[in-house]
């Protein structure tokens, strides 16, 4: 039988009182069990202190770490990724409803008079030594482009953000499951002594209007707790109450730690409960913590030219450019998974002009960062993975008119793209119809793009289980199968 | 193709090959300890986990038209008894074709896993019908010969560790006693008077009598609250997309009125299930209905209001079965359920008992949504004439973008902060199909349901009951097996901790069994005769000799039961979030007290609700900073960061269960985060006012927090560290300024700097402790 909540639990905490008896270790490992993630596989240790699943990795991964650019309102598949030509000729002309159904049309603009197809403004520019089809907009990405593998292929059931996030997220699309970087967590465990083992966080694009990110996103669902993701705040102190209050300097605080320390031994000798023990190594750790996040944040030792890579954003908190070079310093440290929300997708009206806006605001961090890795020669085993939550419709929602366009949700079709850990660069994999509306090829799942992305963390999407409400949940649910023809 | 049949004929010539498996069963069976196999505990959860996938209860997903879950439908694959019986073949086949469970289900059987089902075959593998489906009956007391035996609760207890070879711990003494009792009932810790009453006295009438001042303060009904609050998903905002506002604190407010008054459990759920029903129904009562409306609600444009009115429903039927049965129903909406036998289409019956309100699947994207009613200005203190249910407005659906071309979604009207969303039955009811996979648009058309409880839980004589009214009867009836159980689970998980049924979500099959099956049956019917009274249950268990046990370990202790489920000892945790925070605000003399109200808006980061467009969290001044957790504004998709981080539950959905964590996070917050610094510094101020001698100022603030006095040796540390302190501020006068500027509440400036200062600092070590936060 597997080991239900508080059994892990119980296993989690009693292998860290055992490496704080050992003492040797100081508290760093032991103690970041309880919060950053399960205790993580310790460099020659004889202790097996890998709760939950001991059978992870259940091969060699490919990819050590993920760093996953979620795109969120839903970017259009039309305009960046799927290039249509054809459609110049029908631009206009109504879109058959043997195309495009009514049923599945949200009620935005499901009373609309006329569905006119409107064709992409943008051009695509075949790039990198493979050709890979790009839309202008992407001309930093498109550098890359021989290390992308693009997904035109990507199909959801939900039409709306909230479900629609949540279901690729979390597998589901009614809240209250794991978000994937808690499975991740659980299945692996921690890499860092002094960072959480899942990071997330978010920046606001220039486009008008942001969906809400919501704290399950990067929740632990029915997981214990100690797996959900650190959310970093973007603006002020990036983790809750990291600084001490005004007036209470370092010496103060350490003061106050030893006097603290001492005292909760005394009471842990008088009850013998092992709890005590945990507390004190807990703040020991925030201790550290208190000194490693500030040194995370702290720019001053990177050259100008990686600075000027990342674009005139990167010194603002709060940016994509700011926290796609966090990204890149989290994974130097250790951080397994690391998630950025990037806000403003969702262009109902006036889209050349919106998502002009938010592709300069994240084409060349989102380049930098992978030319960043790919120079310290980490590219290779980090997985890259660009998504949003559903693609856009090829009708404008609202007038069209030869240089404007509006386009409300689809979820019959999108596109996201992989790199990195053992992606096969320079493709695209399947395809869709001449009006990009349904999937004519190779269509995906968020299931099936969740299993791919486990698999590459050395995970059988099928079995990293955990046992909840009377049966074994994973991230996949029942579906899910891993996309071998992506892979290297 | 009929898996099971198919092979009968190979395992003839594959009877050699078993010869290795057997002789290393029997290596395994010599370790075994010879007990009888019991189904229940032993079998069952084994053919659970890996059988009734594919040959359980769901219809749909059956191999080989076999069913393991009745006896009586698997009689071939049993017939013959041990070895001969085709069940042992193709358990113990090594032929990986012939074997079950088939490899590519990833479900091996484990060689301890087979012997177990060996042995029960030998045994002619008999079958239980699952004990939760069965009515309580009220057990044998065992006979234990003790002085210790209070009440029952003891017998039960102490039979069980005489069983285990454990000894039972002493009593813990009167100080700690007095603070138990206080965060049990409060959660917060006691008046230094009271303790110091108390100890003097220290007698089973003192006792008795401190737990009945404490039950008969209002306190008791907002800490009894917060775990059925988490059941019922009560927050302020709707959940999803926008998280737009609704206003049903004055269905908390019921809660917290009704759990004061001790009504009765089988009313306080008649009344939530259908309030509105009742002859003659007060306002009251349809104000209870709330409950079944705290679900969310999607506003988000674009969406499909019929969807979202499933989601509604489904809810609703998911947060019942959980927090009232202890089922899993939810598992039987997209097929019949795996494990336990609710098929699909008996969900749907369910479904149908909740169907038939007057809703719309889609919010009006900020407020009450249909049906609300009305709250009267002086409400709680309702006259007679105003406590007479009344009729919600009916439905009224606007364009939600008037003028906008193509937008053919439509809103219901908002209800103002003054009213309360209430439960309401429409005249036809709707109808409810089967809907396929769970998809709101595949109801399966051939059959219209009636409403009705699953089989399984129906006792024999009785009739289905047909309206929403008489379903929540028959939750509350003294034949339906869950309700009792699961009540005075919930009642004993949280004191101990845990429950007495560890998974108090489920007690399906896949549950985990009771620790003390005889004494769980014992208290559910105990519940049942007193009048469905909690008190009372409550009351027995805080007089018990098992509760007033110390909660003292030692690693041998542990290691014997690690987790406590026996209780030679008793339990120590930290707090729950809402019991920390209001406790460490009432040592320092911040928290202000007033029963009910709207929502809170106390201490949040800056910019906390940002993440979702255009909000701002206007934070409170004054008291509204100092209020008891409860009350504290709930917002679904941003809950506040201080109480999750101390596990609370998020409020999305139902939750009755939530496990305790030990963070560096938490650390953090306990030291760092602004509303605990305030409170240290006015623990601080009491401190000095208390005395000018820092020993005595330092005594008084320990016991402030911890009820007791503190040890020599630790108020020789206290000492020393109150002199590193205050040397340090001393130097540092702009730095004491800062520290005692952190919050809203102005410090009292006739105090002396540096002595304040320093003395924050010990207040906040001292809030700190590992006691300080912790029910021992």
């Amino acid at each position: 039988m597997k080991p239900d909540h508080s059994e892990i639990l119980e296993r989690c905490r009693t292998a860290v009182n055992r490496r704080f008896f050992l003492g040797r270790a100081g508290l760093g490992l032991a103690a970041i069990n309880g919060l950053m993630g399960s205790p993580g596989r310790l460099m020659g240790s004889e202790i097996p202190v890998k709760p939950g699943v001991d059978d992870v990795p259940h091969f060699q991964p490919k990819a050590k770490r993920i760093i996953y650019l979620f795109q969120s309102g839903g970017p259009s598949q039309l305009d960046l990724f799927d290039p249509k030509p054809e459609l110049k000729k029908r631009f206009g002309q109504e879109v058959p409803k043997s195309i495009y159904p009514d049923e599945r049309k949200t009620t935005m603009s499901n009373a609309q008079s006329q569905f006119a197809t409107s064709p992409s403004v943008f051009k695509f520019n075949r790039c990198g030594k493979s050709g890979l089809e790009l839309s202008e907009l992407l001309p930093n990405v498109g550098q890359m482009a021989d290390h992308l593998c693009v997904i035109r292929s990507m199909h959801t059931q939900a039409i709306n953000h909230d479900p629609a996030i949540t279901f690729m997220q979390t597998g589901a699309q009614i809240p209250g499951r794991p978000s994937m970087g808690a499975w991740l967590n659980y299945g692996l465990g921690s890499e860092t002594e002094n960072l959480p083992a899942f990071v997330a966080m978010s920046s606001r694009g220039s486009g008008k209007g942001g969906q809400p990110i919501y704290d399950r996103l990067w929740g632990s669902g029915f997981l214990p707790s100690i797996y959900q993701g650190v959310k970093f705040r973007n603006q002020g102190s990036p983790v809750l109450d990291i600084y001490d209050p005004a007036g209470v300097d370092p010496n103060v605080r350490r003061t106050m730690l030893n006097y603290l320390g001492k005292l909760n031994e005394m009471k842990f000798q008088s009850t013998g409960d092992a709890e005590i023990r945990t507390r004190i190594a807990q703040y020991e750790l925030a201790g550290k913590m208190q000194a490693s996040v500030p040194e995370l944040l702290d720019f001053t030792q990177e050259t100008r030219a990686t600075m000027e890579m990342y674009g005139k954003d990167v010194g603002r908190q709060g940016s994509f450019a700011f926290n796609c070079l966090v990204a890149r310093r989290l994974a130097e440290r250790g951080v397994r998974f690391i998630q950025l929300f990037h806000q403003g997708w969702d262009q109902h009206v006036n889209l050349p002009t919106q998502i002009r806006r938010q592709c300069i605001d994240t084409d060349q961090p989102t380049a930098a960062l992978m030319q960043d890795l790919k120079s310290r020669g980490m590219l290779e085993d980090t997985l890259i993975v660009w998504a949003g939550e559903f693609g856009r419709t090829v009708y404008s929602q609202g007038t069209l008119s030869p240089r404007n366009y509006g386009r409300d949700h689809h979820g019959n079709c999108y596109s996201v793209w992989l790199a990195g850990a053992g992606i096969r660069g320079g493709i695209s994999y399947g395809a869709t119809d001449d009006y990009s509306v349904n999937v004519v090829e190779n269509k995906l799942e968020p299931h099936d793009l969740n299993a791919t992305i486990l698999q590459q963390m050395g995970i059988d999407h099928e079995r990293l289980t955990f046992p909840f409400q009377g049966r074994d949940y994973r991230l996949t649910d029942v579906h899910g199968r891993v996309v071998h023809d992506i892979l290297r | 193709m009929n898996g099971w049949q198919m092979g009968v004929g190979r395992i003839i010539k594959k009877t050699n090959c078993l010869i290795p498996i057997v002789a290393i069963l029997c290596l395994v069976s010599t370790q075994s300890t010879g007990d009888e196999i019991s189904f229940t505990s032993d079998v069952r959860p084994i053919l659970a986990a890996k059988c009734f996938n594919c040959h359980g209860f769901d219809a749909g997903s059956r191999q080989g038209d076999l069913r393991l879950d009745r006896r009586d439908e698997a009689e071939y694959v049993f017939s013959g008894a041990g070895d001969t019986a085709l069940f042992w073949e193709r358990i113990n086949s090594d032929d990986l074709e012939f074997r079950m469970p088939p490899p590519e289900s990833k479900e091996a059987l484990s060689l301890e896993e087979i012997e177990i089902l060996n042995q029960w075959l030998s045994q002619g593998s008999p079958y239980e019908e699952h004990w939760a489906f069965r009515a309580p009956v009220r057990p044998t007391v065992p006979l234990v010969e003790s002085e210790a035996i209070r009440n029952p609760i003891d017998s039960f207890i102490r039979a069980r560790l005489i069983k285990q070879g454990m000894t039972p711990s002493n009593a813990a003494d009167p100080v700690t006693l007095a603070r138990r009792l206080s965060q049990d009932l409060h959660g917060l810790p006691p008046a230094a008077n009271v303790v110091e009453e108390f100890a003097n006295q220290s007698s089973d009438k003192a006792y008795s009598d401190l737990i009945d001042v404490l039950m008969a303060s209002p306190r008791y009904g907002e800490h009894m609250a917060v775990p059925w609050l988490d059941a019922a998903r009560y927050a302020d905002t709707d959940g999803y997309q926008n998280d737009r506002y609704r206003y049903m604190h004055v269905w908390r407010d019921w809660v917290i009125h009704s759990l004061n008054e001790n009504m009765p459990y089988d009313q306080f759920v008649l009344e939530q299930v259908a309030g509105d029903m009742l002859p003659d129904a007060t306002l009251k009562q349809q104000i209870a209905t709330g409950f079944c409306r705290n679900h969310r609600i999607n506003s988000e444009d674009g969406s499909i209001p019929e969807e979202w009115h499933v989601e509604n429903v489904v809810d609703r039927i998911d947060t019942i079965g959980t927090a009232i049965l202890g089922l899993t129903v939810g598992c039987a909406r997209c097929h019949d359920h795996k494990f336990d036998p609710i098929s699909a289409k008996e969900y749907y019956q369910l479904f149908a008992y909740f169907n038939n309100v007057p809703e719309w699947g889609v919010g009006p994207n900020n407020g009450n949504s249909p049906p609300f009613i009305e709250v009267p200005k002086s409400w709680p203190n309702l006259s007679e004439d105003e406590n007479v249910a009344i009729l919600p407005a009916p439905l009224k659906l606007r364009e939600a973008r008037k003028g906008q071309m193509g937008n053919g979604l439509k809103r219901p009207q908002a209800g103002s902060p003054q009213t309360v969303m209430v439960m309401h039955e429409m005249k036809v009811p709707r109808a409810t199909y089967l809907l396929m996979r769970g998809q709101f648009d595949s109801p399966d058309k051939s059959e219209l349901l009636t409403p009705g409880v699953p089989k399984v839980l129906l006792s024999s004589l009785a009739a289905q009951p047909q309206s929403r009214l008489q379903f929540a009867q028959w939750l509350v009836d003294r034949e339906n097996p869950l309700t009792a159980r699961v009540a005075v689970n919930r009642v004993w998980q949280q004191i101990f901790g845990m429950g007495l049924v560890k998974t108090s979500e489920n007690f399906g099959t896949q549950g985990e069994l009771p620790s003390h099956p005889e004494l769980l049956d014992w208290l559910a019917v105990e519940l049942i005769e007193s009048g469905w009274d909690i008190r009372h249950i409550q009351k027995l268990i805080l007089q018990s000799t098992t509760y007033r046990q110390s909660s003292e370990t030692t690693p041998a202790r542990e290691k014997e039961d690690p987790e406590n489920r026996f209780l030679a000892r008793a339990p120590r945790y930290r707090l729950h979030a809402f019991a920390l925070r209001d406790s460490l605000l009432a040592s320092s003399g911040l928290l202000v007290e007033k029963i009910g109200g709207i929502p809170a808006k106390p201490y949040m980061p800056p910019k906390i609700w940002r993440a979702i467009s255009n909000n701002t969290y206007k934070q409170g001044t004054g008291d509204d900073l100092y209020r008891r957790s409860v009350y504290t504004f709930w917002r679904r998709t941003i809950p506040p960061p201080m109480m999750v981080n101390f596990n609370s539950a998020d409020r999305e959905v139902c939750i009755v269960r939530k496990d305790r964590t030990n963070t560096p996070l938490q650390a953090l917050t306990q030291m760092n985060n602004i509303a605990f610094v305030e409170a240290a510094r006015f623990l601080a101020e009491r401190m000095i006012e208390h005395s000018v001698d820092p020993r005595i100022a330092i005594e008084f603030g320990f016991i402030s927090l911890v009820s007791r006095k503190p040890r020599k040796a630790e108020l020789i540390l206290l000492l020393d560290a109150y002199s590193e302190f205050e040397k340090h501020y001393r130097a540092q006068p702009k730095a004491a300024k800062a520290l005692l500027s952190v919050g809203q509440k102005k410090r009292n400036e006739n105090l002396e700097l540096t002595e304040h200062a320093a003395l924050t600092m010990v207040a906040s070590l001292l809030m700190n402790l590992d006691e300080a936060v912790t029910r021992e």
